[in-house]
């Protein structure tokens, strides 16, 4: 009995003390945030921020956000961000009177949120200027031009060479993406293909392995990226369907500041030679 | 091509599973230090999560058996909403919408970076929904006391509250045990959908993983799966071993 008591008695107050705890932690993280606003920019290069006073003038900085996860644009490689939006988007920084405020990472889907929201200045994913997207933030001069590639098995017996052949295959796509936009206003609602005939991916990589098990006939995806994976997996590029569409640096609406520095360093880069190195280093196996 | 067909019995499977290379699982291995820290976050978010569900969950709980009027409706109210909505809105409301300040700055977790805002936005978002969710488990449990405990209870000299912090509470929580360790699994896989507001969880460093190594899908999804299991496992026999030692005098289930 006696001991039962204790157990209860000391679980009740280990219950308390672990309550008041979090409270006393809630209103600790909350009065340091105050603090933090003024000089917390800079946090994610170490302590030195500490002694930053107000009344140093704080480096402009561009805080870049991308979505990893599309090769050759941005990838982890060993746990480190790369590719080829990545060292482009450095280098242009480099170029520019702005401090690099480092990346953050987001879902595709969260970036221009993430923009309109100050969490980022700047998107370097691969994003396709659209009037859709041009009405909520604004473009850096386009930096890429890309069409859109049908992959297909390699020694497969099915060999498109348009998007009409198309028609009744399943075909994979990667959610939110061009290649999306391609199959639903070129197939779907021209009435060539059944919107179950489409499969949607959260990713490439995924929609690329099904492709080689036999799961779905094509995939509709940037052509670079098409040609990556032709290089890697036993997959081949049959034809290369041609939108015009061009990838621009997104940068919130009326921060004509940074939009015209990031237009300047890219037109720096070009002039440097930067740009074609890095060309030919990430889509060097065309 | 080096494969490890698991059963020549299971030709479709067999040739499902020709891609589980024994160089993808080296890499799997190379890599197993991003996948720790993944694991890491994903440890330290479930544990946050489950503590804030607890703290507003229990009181919630008693509030919807005991409580009368608004203060009971708004709990009510509240925790359907919570329970009405995909977890991914609540993410991006207590990311991009709440007006309240998030911590700045970032921390790193064995090698790997992240940004605190993001950590107490999917917190609070876990959090909060869990606590919904651990309400529900917590009123069940209190209602499962029998209503001659309160009686008793009352009839000794203990005020109403009194009666339902030192009976019907300490009974409830041994109840809610079996209840809690779904919810805990499923706090657990909800971390994974952190990602949309950019906290690298474990089955994000997993993608980053086969997005590097693209013939490695498989063998990084079985090993992230793996992951999943254990902390499951070992959170569920350590709850169910909690629950022998505390079992209700006479109500001993095994």
């Amino acid at each position: 009995m006696v001991s039962r008591d204790i157990d209860r008695r000391s679980y009740l107050k280990a219950v308390g003390a672990a309550g008041v705890t979090a409270t006393l932690a809630g209103c600790a993280g909350n009065g340091g945030n105050g603090n933090g606003d003024g000089g917390g920019d800079g946090d994610g290069d170490g302590g030195d921020t500490d002694t930053a006073t107000p009344t140093e003038t704080p480096a402009p900085q561009i805080v870049a956000g991308t979505a990893p996860g599309f090769p050759p644009f941005e990838i982890k490689e060993d746990g480190e961000l790369t590719g080829f939006d990545v060292e482009l988007f450095e280098a242009i920084v480099a170029e520019t009177e702005y401090e690099f405020g480092g990346w953050r990472e987001f879902e595709f889907d969260a970036l221009i949120p993430a923009l309109r929201d100050e969490r980022i200045d700047a998107i370097a994913a691969a994003m396709t200027i659209t009037d859709e997207r041009d009405q909520v933030i604004d473009f850096s001069d386009p930096y890429y031009s890309a069409d859109q590639s049908v992959i297909v098995r390699e020694g497969g017996d099915f060999m498109p060479e348009s998007l009409d052949d198309l028609s009744g295959r399943m075909i994979g796509v990667q959610e939110g993406t061009t290649g999306e936009g391609v199959v639903d206003s070129e197939l779907i609602e021209e009435g060539d293909l059944q919107e179950s005939n489409k499969r949607v991916y959260g990713n490439y990589t995924l929609a690329v392995q099904d492709l080689e098990n036999g799961n779905i006939d094509a995939i509709v995806l940037d052509q670079p990226v098409g040609a990556t994976f032709a290089d890697q997996r036993d997959v081949v590029v049959a034809y290369v369907y041609e939108t015009g569409e061009r990838y621009g640096f997104g940068v919130r609406e009326n921060d004509d500041a940074r939009q015209q520095a990031i237009n300047e360093g890219l037109a720096a880069v070009r002039d440097n030679g930067t740009y074609e190195e890095l060309r030919n280093e990430w889509f060097g196996s065309e | 091509m080096e494969s490890l067909v698991l059963s020549p019995a299971l030709p479709a499977v067999g040739e499902l599973l020709v891609p589980l290379q024994q160089s993808d699982w080296e890499f799997v291995w190379r890599n197993r230090e991003f996948l720790l820290a993944g694991t890491a976050i994903t440890v330290l978010l479930t544990l946050s999560s489950v503590a804030v569900g607890v703290l507003a969950g229990l009181p919630a709980g008693i509030v919807e058996v005991y409580g009368k009027g608004r203060l009971a409706d708004l709990v009510r109210n509240v925790g359907v909403l919570l329970r009405g909505t995909p977890i991914v809105v609540i993410f991006a409301f207590t990311f991009f919408v709440l007006p309240i300040p998030l911590p700045g700055g970032r921390v790193s977790v064995l090698g790997t970076e992240f940004g605190l805002d993001a950590f107490f936005a999917a917190t609070l978002g876990l959090g909060l929904r869990s606590a919904a969710y651990q309400a529900q488990i917590f009123r069940g449990a209190i209602q499962s006391v029998g209503e001659g405990q309160m009686e008793a209870a009352r009839s000794v000299g203990l005020s109403k509250l009194g009666a339902i912090r030192h009976v019907v509470v300490p009974q409830a929580l041994r109840r809610s045990i079996p209840g809690f360790q779904n919810e805990y699994t499923i706090v657990l896989k909800d971390t994974s959908v952190a990602f949309f507001i950019g906290l690298a969880e474990l089955l994000t460093t997993g993608f980053n993983l086969f997005v590097q190594e693209s013939t490695a899908v498989f063998e990084v999804i079985l090993a992230v799966s793996a992951v999943y299991f254990v902390l499951t496992f070992v959170t569920n026999r350590g709850l169910d071993a909690l629950g022998e030692r505390f079992t209700i005098p006479g109500e001993g289930s095994r």
